[in-house]
Protein backbone atom coordinates (compact mmCIF):
# COMPACT_ATOMS: atom_id res chain seq x y z
CA UNK A 1 0.00 0.00 0.00
CA UNK A 2 2.74 2.49 0.95
CA UNK A 3 4.36 1.81 -2.42
CA UNK A 4 1.22 2.93 -4.16
CA UNK A 5 1.14 6.09 -2.07
CA UNK A 6 4.79 6.68 -2.86
CA UNK A 7 4.12 6.35 -6.58
CA UNK A 8 1.27 8.83 -6.38
CA UNK A 9 3.54 11.26 -4.53
CA UNK A 10 6.29 10.87 -7.14
CA UNK A 11 3.80 11.46 -9.95
CA UNK A 12 2.53 14.59 -8.21
CA UNK A 13 6.01 16.04 -7.86
CA UNK A 14 6.75 15.35 -11.51
CA UNK A 15 3.52 16.94 -12.69
CA UNK A 16 4.40 20.04 -10.70
CA UNK A 17 7.88 20.14 -12.21
CA UNK A 18 6.41 19.81 -15.66
CA UNK A 19 3.92 22.62 -15.10
CA UNK A 20 6.79 24.94 -14.29
CA UNK A 21 7.96 24.62 -17.91
CA UNK A 22 4.68 24.72 -19.84
CA UNK A 23 6.12 26.27 -23.01
CA UNK A 24 8.82 23.61 -23.10
CA UNK A 25 6.17 20.90 -22.84
CA UNK A 26 4.17 22.38 -25.70
CA UNK A 27 7.26 22.56 -27.91
CA UNK A 28 8.17 18.99 -27.04
CA UNK A 29 4.75 17.76 -28.11
CA UNK A 30 5.08 19.61 -31.42
CA UNK A 31 8.53 18.07 -31.91
CA UNK A 32 7.21 14.59 -31.18
CA UNK A 33 4.48 15.10 -33.80
CA UNK A 34 7.12 16.30 -36.24
CA UNK A 35 9.18 13.13 -35.75
CA UNK A 36 6.06 11.04 -36.18
CA UNK A 37 5.45 12.80 -39.49
CA UNK A 38 9.00 12.05 -40.53
CA UNK A 39 8.69 8.39 -39.54
CA UNK A 40 5.49 8.03 -41.56
CA UNK A 41 7.10 9.78 -44.52
CA UNK A 42 10.12 7.47 -44.36
CA UNK A 43 7.82 4.42 -44.34
CA UNK A 44 5.91 5.79 -47.31
CA UNK A 45 9.20 6.35 -49.18
CA UNK A 46 10.17 2.74 -48.53
CA UNK A 47 6.83 1.38 -49.70
CA UNK A 48 6.80 3.65 -52.75
CA UNK A 49 9.74 1.58 -53.89
CA UNK A 50 8.74 -1.89 -52.75
CA UNK A 51 5.67 -3.90 -51.78
CA UNK A 52 7.21 -5.69 -48.79
CA UNK A 53 10.27 -5.20 -46.63
CA UNK A 54 11.78 -8.56 -45.71
CA UNK A 55 8.32 -10.09 -46.07
CA UNK A 56 6.56 -7.40 -43.99
CA UNK A 57 3.87 -5.16 -45.46
CA UNK A 58 3.18 -1.49 -44.64
CA UNK A 59 0.56 -2.32 -42.00
CA UNK A 60 2.96 -4.58 -40.16
CA UNK A 61 5.70 -1.97 -40.22
CA UNK A 62 3.23 0.54 -38.83
CA UNK A 63 2.52 -1.82 -35.93
CA UNK A 64 6.27 -2.27 -35.45
CA UNK A 65 6.73 1.50 -35.42
CA UNK A 66 4.02 1.74 -32.77
CA UNK A 67 5.68 -0.89 -30.59
CA UNK A 68 9.06 0.77 -31.09
CA UNK A 69 7.59 4.13 -30.08
CA UNK A 70 6.05 2.53 -27.01
CA UNK A 71 9.40 1.14 -25.90
CA UNK A 72 11.13 4.37 -26.83
CA UNK A 73 8.61 6.38 -24.80
CA UNK A 74 9.21 4.18 -21.79
CA UNK A 75 12.92 4.91 -22.15
CA UNK A 76 12.50 8.64 -22.68
CA UNK A 77 9.90 9.09 -19.96
CA UNK A 78 11.52 7.05 -17.22
CA UNK A 79 14.79 5.31 -18.02
CA UNK A 80 16.98 8.10 -19.46
CA UNK A 81 16.05 10.86 -16.97
CA UNK A 82 16.55 8.53 -14.03
CA UNK A 83 19.88 7.36 -15.43
CA UNK A 84 21.07 10.94 -15.46
CA UNK A 85 19.94 11.39 -11.88
CA UNK A 86 21.53 8.13 -10.83
CA UNK A 87 24.89 8.91 -12.42
CA UNK A 88 24.97 12.31 -10.72
CA UNK A 89 24.05 10.73 -7.39
CA UNK A 90 26.95 8.27 -7.68
CA UNK A 91 29.40 11.04 -8.49
CA UNK A 92 28.37 13.42 -5.71
CA UNK A 93 27.44 10.77 -3.18
CA UNK A 94 23.77 11.72 -2.86
CA UNK A 95 22.87 8.11 -3.51
CA UNK A 96 23.55 7.67 0.22
CA UNK A 97 20.28 9.42 1.01
CA UNK A 98 18.34 7.27 -1.42
CA UNK A 99 19.74 4.13 0.17
CA UNK A 100 18.90 5.38 3.66
CA UNK A 101 15.20 5.64 2.87
CA UNK A 102 13.04 2.77 4.09
CA UNK A 103 11.88 1.93 0.56
CA UNK A 104 13.21 -0.45 -2.04
CA UNK A 105 16.24 1.40 -3.48
CA UNK A 106 15.64 0.18 -7.02
CA UNK A 107 12.10 1.54 -6.98
CA UNK A 108 13.37 5.00 -6.05
CA UNK A 109 16.28 4.89 -8.48
CA UNK A 110 14.00 3.87 -11.37
CA UNK A 111 10.97 6.05 -10.76
CA UNK A 112 11.96 9.30 -9.06
CA UNK A 113 11.93 11.26 -12.28
CA UNK A 114 9.04 10.74 -14.70
CA UNK A 115 8.58 12.90 -17.79
CA UNK A 116 4.80 13.17 -17.70
CA UNK A 117 4.08 14.69 -21.11
CA UNK A 118 5.42 11.52 -22.73
CA UNK A 119 2.12 9.87 -21.81
CA UNK A 120 0.90 11.59 -24.96
CA UNK A 121 3.40 9.53 -26.96
CA UNK A 122 1.94 6.27 -25.70
CA UNK A 123 -1.44 7.37 -27.10
CA UNK A 124 0.16 8.01 -30.48
CA UNK A 125 1.86 4.63 -30.32
CA UNK A 126 -1.42 2.87 -29.52
CA UNK A 127 -3.08 4.66 -32.46
CA UNK A 128 -0.24 3.48 -34.73
CA UNK A 129 -0.60 -0.12 -33.59
CA UNK A 130 -4.37 -0.17 -34.07
CA UNK A 131 -4.30 1.52 -37.49
CA UNK A 132 -1.43 -0.75 -38.53
CA UNK A 133 -3.42 -3.85 -37.70
CA UNK A 134 -6.44 -2.62 -39.60
CA UNK A 135 -4.28 -1.58 -42.57
CA UNK A 136 -2.64 -5.00 -42.81
CA UNK A 137 -6.13 -6.47 -43.05
CA UNK A 138 -5.08 -9.56 -41.15
CA UNK A 139 -7.53 -11.19 -38.76
CA UNK A 140 -5.83 -11.30 -35.38
CA UNK A 141 -6.84 -14.17 -33.13
CA UNK A 142 -7.32 -13.36 -29.43
CA UNK A 143 -4.46 -15.71 -28.57
CA UNK A 144 -2.05 -13.90 -30.89
CA UNK A 145 -3.14 -10.58 -29.46
CA UNK A 146 -2.57 -11.87 -25.95
CA UNK A 147 0.91 -13.18 -26.76
CA UNK A 148 1.68 -9.88 -28.51
CA UNK A 149 0.82 -7.92 -25.35
CA UNK A 150 2.63 -10.38 -23.09
CA UNK A 151 5.77 -10.35 -25.24
CA UNK A 152 5.79 -6.56 -25.52
CA UNK A 153 5.69 -6.39 -21.74
CA UNK A 154 8.32 -9.15 -21.51
CA UNK A 155 10.57 -7.31 -23.97
CA UNK A 156 10.30 -4.13 -21.94
CA UNK A 157 11.26 -6.15 -18.86
CA UNK A 158 14.34 -7.53 -20.63
CA UNK A 159 15.46 -4.00 -21.56
CA UNK A 160 14.75 -2.78 -18.03
CA UNK A 161 16.85 -5.64 -16.64
CA UNK A 162 19.71 -4.78 -18.97
CA UNK A 163 19.46 -1.19 -17.78
CA UNK A 164 19.67 -2.26 -14.14
CA UNK A 165 22.80 -4.28 -14.88
CA UNK A 166 24.36 -1.41 -16.85
CA UNK A 167 23.83 1.20 -14.16
CA UNK A 168 24.84 -1.26 -11.43
CA UNK A 169 28.19 -1.56 -13.23
CA UNK A 170 28.83 1.97 -11.99
CA UNK A 171 29.25 0.52 -8.49
CA UNK A 172 32.33 -1.33 -9.73
CA UNK A 173 33.70 1.19 -12.25
CA UNK A 174 32.93 4.61 -10.82
CA UNK A 175 33.94 6.56 -13.94
CA UNK A 176 31.35 4.98 -16.18
CA UNK A 177 28.87 7.74 -16.89
CA UNK A 178 28.02 6.71 -20.41
CA UNK A 179 26.88 3.38 -19.10
CA UNK A 180 23.67 3.42 -21.15
CA UNK A 181 24.96 4.84 -24.44
CA UNK A 182 25.11 1.41 -26.05
CA UNK A 183 21.45 0.86 -25.24
CA UNK A 184 20.48 4.33 -26.52
CA UNK A 185 22.45 3.98 -29.73
CA UNK A 186 21.06 0.56 -30.63
CA UNK A 187 17.44 1.56 -29.97
CA UNK A 188 17.44 2.97 -33.50
CA UNK A 189 17.81 -0.55 -34.91
CA UNK A 190 14.40 -1.51 -33.46
CA UNK A 191 12.45 0.56 -36.00
CA UNK A 192 12.72 -2.09 -38.69
CA UNK A 193 12.16 -5.85 -38.58
CA UNK A 194 15.31 -7.57 -37.30
CA UNK A 195 15.10 -9.98 -40.24
CA UNK A 196 16.43 -7.32 -42.66
CA UNK A 197 19.73 -6.95 -40.82
CA UNK A 198 22.93 -8.87 -41.51
CA UNK A 199 23.46 -11.81 -39.15
CA UNK A 200 25.97 -10.09 -36.88
CA UNK A 201 23.67 -7.11 -36.26
CA UNK A 202 20.70 -9.41 -35.71
CA UNK A 203 22.71 -11.36 -33.12
CA UNK A 204 23.76 -8.11 -31.46
CA UNK A 205 20.23 -6.74 -31.08
CA UNK A 206 18.78 -10.10 -30.05
CA UNK A 207 21.29 -11.42 -27.56
CA UNK A 208 23.61 -8.60 -26.45
CA UNK A 209 21.36 -5.54 -26.46
CA UNK A 210 17.98 -7.21 -26.97
CA UNK A 211 16.14 -4.31 -28.63
CA UNK A 212 14.68 -6.77 -31.15
CA UNK A 213 13.16 -8.87 -28.36
CA UNK A 214 11.06 -5.86 -27.37
CA UNK A 215 10.09 -4.79 -30.90
CA UNK A 216 10.35 -7.41 -33.65
CA UNK A 217 9.44 -10.42 -31.51
CA UNK A 218 6.04 -9.14 -30.23
CA UNK A 219 5.00 -8.20 -33.76
CA UNK A 220 6.04 -11.67 -34.96
CA UNK A 221 3.70 -13.10 -32.33
CA UNK A 222 0.92 -10.83 -33.58
CA UNK A 223 1.52 -12.19 -37.10
CA UNK A 224 1.18 -15.69 -35.68
CA UNK A 225 4.75 -16.62 -36.56
CA UNK A 226 5.67 -17.88 -33.10
CA UNK A 227 4.64 -21.20 -31.61
CA UNK A 228 3.26 -21.41 -28.08
CA UNK A 229 6.55 -22.82 -26.87
CA UNK A 230 8.52 -19.93 -28.32
CA UNK A 231 6.25 -17.42 -26.61
CA UNK A 232 6.70 -19.20 -23.29
CA UNK A 233 10.46 -19.37 -23.85
CA UNK A 234 10.68 -15.60 -24.41
CA UNK A 235 8.57 -14.91 -21.34
CA UNK A 236 10.79 -17.26 -19.31
CA UNK A 237 13.88 -15.43 -20.52
CA UNK A 238 12.31 -12.11 -19.53
CA UNK A 239 11.60 -13.34 -16.02
CA UNK A 240 15.07 -14.89 -15.68
CA UNK A 241 16.79 -11.71 -16.83
CA UNK A 242 14.86 -9.68 -14.28
CA UNK A 243 15.94 -12.07 -11.49
CA UNK A 244 19.58 -11.89 -12.59
CA UNK A 245 19.38 -8.10 -12.76
CA UNK A 246 17.94 -7.87 -9.24
CA UNK A 247 20.78 -10.07 -7.94
CA UNK A 248 23.37 -7.87 -9.66
CA UNK A 249 21.74 -4.77 -8.20
CA UNK A 250 21.85 -6.19 -4.66
CA UNK A 251 25.51 -7.17 -5.08
CA UNK A 252 26.26 -3.68 -6.38
CA UNK A 253 24.53 -1.97 -3.45
CA UNK A 254 26.61 -4.06 -1.03
CA UNK A 255 29.73 -2.97 -2.86
CA UNK A 256 28.81 0.77 -2.87
CA UNK A 257 30.90 2.79 -0.45
CA UNK A 258 29.65 6.33 -1.11
CA UNK A 259 31.50 9.21 -2.72
CA UNK A 260 31.16 11.54 0.25
CA UNK A 261 32.37 9.26 3.03
CA UNK B 1 47.38 34.37 -36.12
CA UNK B 2 48.70 31.00 -37.18
CA UNK B 3 50.43 30.64 -33.83
CA UNK B 4 47.14 31.27 -32.06
CA UNK B 5 45.49 28.44 -34.00
CA UNK B 6 48.46 26.18 -33.34
CA UNK B 7 48.20 26.75 -29.58
CA UNK B 8 44.42 26.39 -29.65
CA UNK B 9 44.82 23.09 -31.42
CA UNK B 10 47.12 21.80 -28.67
CA UNK B 11 44.70 22.84 -25.93
CA UNK B 12 41.59 21.50 -27.63
CA UNK B 13 43.23 18.28 -28.72
CA UNK B 14 44.29 17.64 -25.13
CA UNK B 15 40.78 18.44 -23.97
CA UNK B 16 39.18 16.00 -26.38
CA UNK B 17 41.84 13.37 -25.71
CA UNK B 18 40.73 13.32 -22.08
CA UNK B 19 37.34 12.05 -23.16
CA UNK B 20 38.54 9.43 -25.63
CA UNK B 21 36.68 6.60 -23.85
CA UNK B 22 33.40 8.52 -24.05
CA UNK B 23 34.11 9.14 -27.69
CA UNK B 24 34.14 5.46 -28.55
CA UNK B 25 30.66 5.19 -27.10
CA UNK B 26 29.39 8.26 -28.98
CA UNK B 27 30.66 6.73 -32.20
CA UNK B 28 27.95 4.12 -31.83
CA UNK B 29 25.33 6.81 -32.54
CA UNK B 30 27.06 7.65 -35.79
CA UNK B 31 27.36 4.03 -36.76
CA UNK B 32 23.96 2.59 -36.05
CA UNK B 33 21.67 4.62 -38.30
CA UNK B 34 23.68 4.34 -41.56
CA UNK B 35 24.02 0.59 -40.98
CA UNK B 36 20.27 0.31 -40.33
CA UNK B 37 19.32 2.23 -43.49
CA UNK B 38 21.95 0.33 -45.47
CA UNK B 39 20.37 -2.96 -44.40
CA UNK B 40 16.82 -1.81 -45.13
CA UNK B 41 17.63 -0.61 -48.64
CA UNK B 42 19.92 -3.47 -49.64
CA UNK B 43 17.15 -5.87 -48.56
CA UNK B 44 14.68 -4.05 -50.82
CA UNK B 45 17.17 -3.87 -53.69
CA UNK B 46 18.00 -7.57 -53.45
CA UNK B 47 14.33 -8.55 -53.38
CA UNK B 48 13.57 -6.87 -56.68
CA UNK B 49 16.96 -6.45 -58.39
CA UNK B 50 17.12 -2.67 -58.03
CA UNK B 51 15.31 0.32 -56.55
CA UNK B 52 14.79 3.26 -58.88
CA UNK B 53 17.90 2.15 -60.81
CA UNK B 54 20.04 1.67 -57.70
CA UNK B 55 21.51 -1.77 -57.04
CA UNK B 56 22.30 -3.29 -53.65
CA UNK B 57 25.95 -2.33 -54.15
CA UNK B 58 24.97 1.27 -54.89
CA UNK B 59 23.31 1.45 -51.48
CA UNK B 60 26.24 -0.22 -49.70
CA UNK B 61 28.76 2.22 -51.18
CA UNK B 62 26.43 5.19 -50.59
CA UNK B 63 26.01 4.56 -46.87
CA UNK B 64 29.63 3.56 -46.27
CA UNK B 65 30.91 6.78 -47.83
CA UNK B 66 28.13 8.70 -46.06
CA UNK B 67 29.44 7.39 -42.73
CA UNK B 68 32.82 9.06 -43.31
CA UNK B 69 31.43 12.22 -44.92
CA UNK B 70 28.90 12.61 -42.10
CA UNK B 71 31.67 12.52 -39.50
CA UNK B 72 33.74 15.01 -41.47
CA UNK B 73 31.00 17.56 -42.14
CA UNK B 74 28.94 17.33 -38.94
CA UNK B 75 29.15 20.08 -36.39
CA UNK B 76 29.02 19.92 -32.58
CA UNK B 77 28.92 23.66 -31.86
CA UNK B 78 25.67 23.48 -29.91
CA UNK B 79 27.32 21.19 -27.35
CA UNK B 80 30.35 23.47 -27.03
CA UNK B 81 28.64 26.84 -26.96
CA UNK B 82 24.99 26.70 -25.88
CA UNK B 83 25.73 26.14 -22.19
CA UNK B 84 28.29 28.96 -22.21
CA UNK B 85 25.67 31.44 -23.38
CA UNK B 86 23.16 29.99 -20.92
CA UNK B 87 25.31 30.20 -17.80
CA UNK B 88 27.26 33.32 -18.82
CA UNK B 89 30.75 31.78 -19.00
CA UNK B 90 31.03 33.11 -22.55
CA UNK B 91 31.93 36.43 -20.90
CA UNK B 92 35.46 35.12 -20.27
CA UNK B 93 35.93 34.18 -23.93
CA UNK B 94 34.72 37.60 -25.05
CA UNK B 95 37.64 39.25 -23.26
CA UNK B 96 40.13 37.52 -25.54
CA UNK B 97 41.26 39.51 -28.59
CA UNK B 98 40.08 36.87 -31.07
CA UNK B 99 36.62 35.83 -32.29
CA UNK B 100 35.63 33.09 -29.80
CA UNK B 101 33.54 31.09 -32.30
CA UNK B 102 35.88 31.24 -35.26
CA UNK B 103 38.84 30.20 -33.09
CA UNK B 104 38.18 28.10 -29.98
CA UNK B 105 34.87 26.52 -30.97
CA UNK B 106 36.02 25.85 -34.53
CA UNK B 107 39.29 24.24 -33.42
CA UNK B 108 37.53 22.14 -30.82
CA UNK B 109 35.20 20.90 -33.54
CA UNK B 110 38.19 19.92 -35.64
CA UNK B 111 39.97 18.19 -32.76
CA UNK B 112 36.82 16.20 -32.07
CA UNK B 113 36.71 15.20 -35.73
CA UNK B 114 40.34 14.12 -35.82
CA UNK B 115 39.94 11.96 -32.76
CA UNK B 116 36.65 10.47 -33.97
CA UNK B 117 38.19 9.58 -37.30
CA UNK B 118 41.07 7.82 -35.58
CA UNK B 119 38.58 5.37 -34.09
CA UNK B 120 36.09 5.37 -36.94
CA UNK B 121 38.49 4.42 -39.74
CA UNK B 122 39.39 0.97 -38.33
CA UNK B 123 35.70 0.27 -37.66
CA UNK B 124 34.88 1.46 -41.16
CA UNK B 125 37.42 -0.94 -42.65
CA UNK B 126 35.78 -3.70 -40.62
CA UNK B 127 32.37 -2.77 -42.05
CA UNK B 128 33.89 -2.87 -45.54
CA UNK B 129 34.98 -6.44 -44.87
CA UNK B 130 31.46 -7.32 -43.74
CA UNK B 131 29.56 -5.65 -46.58
CA UNK B 132 32.12 -6.14 -49.39
CA UNK B 133 31.41 -2.93 -51.34
CA UNK B 134 32.52 -2.51 -54.93
CA UNK B 135 34.02 0.99 -55.09
CA UNK B 136 34.72 0.93 -58.83
CA UNK B 137 32.98 4.30 -59.34
CA UNK B 138 35.52 6.06 -57.13
CA UNK B 139 38.52 7.56 -58.91
CA UNK B 140 41.54 9.61 -57.87
CA UNK B 141 39.88 12.59 -59.48
CA UNK B 142 36.60 12.15 -57.61
CA UNK B 143 38.48 11.78 -54.33
CA UNK B 144 40.48 14.95 -55.02
CA UNK B 145 37.29 16.85 -55.86
CA UNK B 146 35.57 15.33 -52.83
CA UNK B 147 38.01 16.98 -50.49
CA UNK B 148 37.00 20.61 -51.20
CA UNK B 149 33.35 19.50 -51.30
CA UNK B 150 33.70 18.10 -47.77
CA UNK B 151 35.45 21.26 -46.55
CA UNK B 152 32.66 23.33 -48.07
CA UNK B 153 30.05 21.07 -46.49
CA UNK B 154 31.65 21.38 -43.09
CA UNK B 155 31.89 25.15 -43.51
CA UNK B 156 28.17 25.43 -44.20
CA UNK B 157 27.16 23.06 -41.43
CA UNK B 158 29.48 24.77 -38.92
CA UNK B 159 28.25 28.28 -39.73
CA UNK B 160 24.56 27.32 -39.73
CA UNK B 161 24.94 25.24 -36.56
CA UNK B 162 26.72 28.12 -34.85
CA UNK B 163 24.03 30.57 -35.99
CA UNK B 164 21.31 28.35 -34.54
CA UNK B 165 23.25 28.16 -31.27
CA UNK B 166 23.60 31.94 -31.17
CA UNK B 167 19.81 32.27 -31.04
CA UNK B 168 20.41 31.43 -27.37
CA UNK B 169 21.38 35.11 -26.93
CA UNK B 170 17.66 35.86 -27.23
CA UNK B 171 16.00 32.67 -25.98
CA UNK B 172 18.59 31.29 -23.50
CA UNK B 173 17.64 27.71 -24.42
CA UNK B 174 18.06 26.49 -28.00
CA UNK B 175 17.84 22.71 -27.78
CA UNK B 176 14.30 22.49 -29.16
CA UNK B 177 15.15 24.79 -32.03
CA UNK B 178 18.22 22.69 -32.71
CA UNK B 179 16.12 19.53 -32.82
CA UNK B 180 13.94 21.17 -35.46
CA UNK B 181 17.05 22.16 -37.44
CA UNK B 182 18.35 18.60 -37.11
CA UNK B 183 15.08 17.26 -38.54
CA UNK B 184 15.59 19.46 -41.60
CA UNK B 185 19.04 17.95 -42.03
CA UNK B 186 17.66 14.42 -41.77
CA UNK B 187 14.99 15.19 -44.35
CA UNK B 188 16.98 17.18 -46.92
CA UNK B 189 20.60 16.03 -46.66
CA UNK B 190 20.23 12.52 -48.02
CA UNK B 191 20.97 10.91 -44.68
CA UNK B 192 17.99 8.56 -44.78
CA UNK B 193 18.04 7.66 -48.43
CA UNK B 194 19.81 8.89 -51.60
CA UNK B 195 17.78 11.98 -52.49
CA UNK B 196 16.73 10.65 -55.91
CA UNK B 197 14.41 8.19 -54.12
CA UNK B 198 12.64 10.97 -52.20
CA UNK B 199 9.25 12.31 -53.37
CA UNK B 200 9.72 14.83 -56.15
CA UNK B 201 8.84 17.94 -54.13
CA UNK B 202 11.36 16.98 -51.45
CA UNK B 203 14.02 16.55 -54.14
CA UNK B 204 13.26 19.93 -55.64
CA UNK B 205 13.42 21.61 -52.24
CA UNK B 206 16.60 19.73 -51.34
CA UNK B 207 18.23 20.98 -54.51
CA UNK B 208 17.96 24.63 -53.43
CA UNK B 209 18.39 24.16 -49.65
CA UNK B 210 21.87 24.12 -48.11
CA UNK B 211 21.58 20.69 -46.47
CA UNK B 212 22.49 18.51 -49.47
CA UNK B 213 25.97 20.06 -49.52
CA UNK B 214 26.63 18.56 -46.08
CA UNK B 215 26.11 14.95 -47.15
CA UNK B 216 24.45 14.05 -50.42
CA UNK B 217 26.52 16.21 -52.79
CA UNK B 218 29.99 15.17 -51.49
CA UNK B 219 28.99 11.48 -51.29
CA UNK B 220 27.67 11.42 -54.86
CA UNK B 221 30.74 13.31 -56.04
CA UNK B 222 33.14 10.85 -54.42
CA UNK B 223 31.21 7.89 -55.83
CA UNK B 224 31.55 9.38 -59.33
CA UNK B 225 27.79 9.54 -59.89
CA UNK B 226 27.63 13.18 -61.00
CA UNK B 227 28.25 14.71 -64.40
CA UNK B 228 30.87 17.49 -64.62
CA UNK B 229 28.05 20.04 -65.01
CA UNK B 230 26.35 18.80 -61.85
CA UNK B 231 29.66 18.96 -59.95
CA UNK B 232 30.24 22.52 -61.09
CA UNK B 233 26.64 23.45 -60.24
CA UNK B 234 26.95 21.96 -56.75
CA UNK B 235 30.19 23.83 -56.06
CA UNK B 236 28.59 27.06 -57.24
CA UNK B 237 25.45 26.60 -55.14
CA UNK B 238 27.48 25.39 -52.17
CA UNK B 239 29.77 28.40 -52.42
CA UNK B 240 26.74 30.66 -52.53
CA UNK B 241 25.30 29.04 -49.43
CA UNK B 242 28.65 29.28 -47.67
CA UNK B 243 28.75 33.02 -48.34
CA UNK B 244 25.16 33.43 -47.17
CA UNK B 245 25.75 31.37 -44.05
CA UNK B 246 28.87 33.37 -43.21
CA UNK B 247 27.05 36.67 -43.62
CA UNK B 248 24.12 35.42 -41.55
CA UNK B 249 26.42 34.13 -38.83
CA UNK B 250 28.39 37.38 -38.58
CA UNK B 251 25.20 39.46 -38.51
CA UNK B 252 23.53 37.33 -35.81
CA UNK B 253 26.75 37.35 -33.82
CA UNK B 254 27.03 41.14 -33.93
CA UNK B 255 23.40 41.64 -32.88
CA UNK B 256 23.50 38.88 -30.29
CA UNK B 257 26.66 39.79 -28.51
CA UNK B 258 25.22 43.25 -27.78
CA UNK B 259 22.25 41.65 -26.10
CA UNK B 260 24.41 39.30 -24.06
CA UNK B 261 24.11 40.15 -20.38
CA UNK B 262 26.35 37.36 -19.01
CA UNK B 263 23.80 35.72 -16.72
CA UNK B 264 25.34 34.80 -13.41
CA UNK B 265 28.70 36.38 -14.12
Amino acid sequence: MYRFKLLVALLKINVQQELAYRADTAINIVLSLMWLGWELLSLSIIFDNTATLGGWGPGELLVLLGVWRLVNTLMAAIIWPNTERFNTSIRDGSLDYTLLMPVNSLLLVSLTRIVIWRAWDTLLAAALIISGISLSGAVVSPLNLLSFLALALGGALVLYSLWIVLIACTFWFVKFDNNVTILQALMEAGRYPATVYPVWLRMLITFVVPVAVATTVPVQALRGELSGWQVLLFLGVALASLLVALAVWRAGIRRYSGASS
Amino acid sequence: MLRIYQRLWQVNWAEQWQYRANLVMYLLYWLVSPVVYLSVWTTVARDQGSVGGLTANDFVTYYLVLLLVDTLTSDITIHLLAYKIQDGTLAGDLLKPVHPILTGVLVNNLAFKALTLGVLVPIWLGLCLLFRPDFSGVSVQSLLLGLPAIVLGFGISFLLGATITLIAFWTTRVYSLNEFYYALIVLFSGQFVPLELMPRFVQQLAQVLPFQHMKYAPVQLILGRLSPEQVAGNFLLGGLWFGLALALFLWVWRKGVRRFSAVGA
